[in-house]
C-alpha cells in the first residue's frame, strides 16, 4: 500500500511561510486579513500596536472596540477655556482657570519633527512588505513613470489638479502639500496653501502613520484628488505649513 | 473586456474585485460587494476615458451602482470643460441693451444635475474607505 503524498505548498504558500518566518508581526497580520474578509470588511482590520493610540473612523463597525476611550485632556481642577497655535512662538498657547484665576501656559514646539518622525517609524510592524509591494504596483498603473522614478528615489510626486489647479506634492508618510502656483505672471512665487492629512479606516495618533500601507495612504490622496478634490479637502485634516504636523 | 476594482485594504495593501461578461457568477458577488462599499460610505473613483483618442483619462466618484445592470452611476458633468464653455460664451456673448430686457423675463438656465453610467466591465476602479482624519 503507497502512502499518501502530502500535496506540495503553492508558492504563495511558501511566500507566507517566509515572511511569517522573518517578521514577527505577519503571522497577526494575516490573520486580520483572514477575519476580515469572513466578515466582508473589505477594507481590513487595523492592528493594535503596543505604545500607540489607535484612531479610528467613527462608523467603522469595530470603531468602539478600537478606540481608546476619549482623553479630553484636562486635569481636575483645571479648565482650558482657550489655546491657539502661535506662529511667532512655534508654539501652543492655552489660556486655562485654575482655582478661580485665569492663567497662560506656552507650550513651545522644538524647532524639528523628529518626535513625530521617529514615533512614525515605530508603527512600521504594522505594515507588511508584502503589502507595501502591492500598494507600489497599483500606484504604478496609476501614475507615468516620471512620477513613478520621482516617488521611489525621493518619497514623493507633483500632480497638477486639473480642475483647480492647484499643484499637489504626495508624500510617503508625509501629509500632501497643496502648492499655489497658478498666477504666473505675478512676481511673487508659489506658496503652499497648507498640508491635507488623511488616512482611510484608521491612524496613529501623534504620528504620519496610518493602519495602510504608505503607499496606500498616497493612492488614497491621489485617486480622491483627482475624482473629487472637494471630498479630499473636505475629508483631510488641513495643517498650516508652520505647524509641525505639516512635516515640512 | 474585463473591469476591476482596486480595494485599498489594511492586511493585503490592495486586493482586487473583477467584472467579467464571461464569468456571471463573480460579477454578481463583485457587484454585491461595490454595492456594499458605498453604502458604508467608500469613495469609490471611476476612470472615465476621454472622448477624443490622446486625451487624459478622468477620474469621477460613483454615486451609486445598479447591481442589476453592473453600472456605476456617476456625475455627467466635466467641470474643465463647463467652465471652458462658460468663458467661450462669456467672450462671445454682446452685452445687453436696456430695450431688450425691459419688457422680457430673463430666461432662468435649468440647473438639474445629470447622471451618467458607466459598465464595471468597461472600466477600473479605486475603492478608498472612509476617513479617520490625520
Amino acid at each position: 500500500m503507497r502512502a499518501r503524498r502530502e500535496p506540495l505548498p503553492s508558492q504563495e504558500q511558501r511566500a507566507v511561510e517566509l515572511f511569517e518566518k522573518f517578521d514577527k508581526f505577519a503571522p497577526l497580520r494575516n490573520s486580520l486579513r483572514k477575519i476580515a474578509a469572513e466578515r466582508a470588511e473589505w477594507a481590513g482590520i487595523p492592528m493594535q500596536l503596543d505604545g500607540t493610540q489607535l484612531i479610528v473612523e467613527k462608523s467603522y463597525p469595530y470603531a468602539q472596540v478600537l478606540n481608546a476611550p476619549p482623553d479630553d485632556g484636562e486635569e481636575p481642577g483645571i479648565k482650558v477655556r482657550n489655546s491657539w497655535w502661535s506662529s511667532r512662538l512655534r508654539a501652543e498657547v492655552y489660556i486655562y482657570e485654575e482655582d478661580g484665576k485665569i492663567k497662560k501656559l506656552i507650550a513651545r514646539k522644538a524647532p524639528h519633527n523628529f518626535s513625530l518622525d521617529i514615533a512614525t517609524f515605530g508603527c512600521m510592524d504594522v505594515w507588511g512588505l508584502e503589502q507595501e509591494q502591492k500598494a507600489m504596483q497599483l500606484l504604478a498603473t496609476l501614475v507615468k513613470h516620471r512620477q513613478l522614478k520621482q516617488y521611489i528615489l525621493t518619497g514623493g510626486f507633483l500632480e497638477t489638479s486639473r480642475r483647480s489647479g492647484l499643484m499637489y506634492f504626495f508624500r510617503r508618510l508625509r501629509p500632501t502639500v497643496v502648492i499655489d502656483a497658478r498666477d504666473q505672471s505675478s512676481d511673487e512665487s508659489a506658496r503652499i496653501l497648507c498640508t491635507l492629512c488623511m488616512h482611510p479606516i484608521a491612524h496613529y495618533k501623534a504620528t504620519w502613520a496610518g493602519a495602510m500601507t504608505p503607499t496606500d495612504d498616497v493612492v488614497a490622496h491621489l485617486m480622491l484628488m483627482r475624482g473629487d478634490e472637494h471630498m479630499f479637502w473636505k475629508r483631510a485634516n488641513q495643517h498650516a505649513p508652520d505647524r509641525p504636523e505639516a512635516g515640512l | 473586456m474585463t473591469g476591476e476594482v482596486g480595494i485599498l485594504n489594511v492586511g493585503a495593501g490592495d486586493t482586487k474585485l473583477v467584472f467579467d461578461p464571461n464569468n456571471p457568477q463573480e460579477m454578481i458577488r463583485a457587484a454585491r460587494i461595490v454595492k456594499d462599499m458605498i453604502r458604508r460610505g467608500y469613495a469609490l473613483l471611476v476612470e472615465v476615458k476621454a472622448p477624443d483618442v490622446g486625451q487624459p483619462s478622468t477620474y469621477r466618484r460613483a454615486y451609486d451602482f445598479d447591481e442589476s445592470t453592473c453600472e456605476y452611476i456617476i456625475a455627467d458633468l466635466d467641470p474643465i470643460a463647463a467652465e471652458r464653455a462658460d468663458n467661450e460664451e462669456a467672450e462671445t456673448q454682446e452685452p445687453a441693451s436696456a430695450s431688450d430686457t425691459a419688457d422680457q423675463p430673463q430666461a432662468k438656465r435649468a440647473k438639474k444635475a445629470r447622471t451618467r453610467r458607466v459598465h464595471a466591465s468597461t472600466t477600473r476602479t479605486v475603492a478608498v474607505a472612509r476617513t479617520a482624519g490625520g
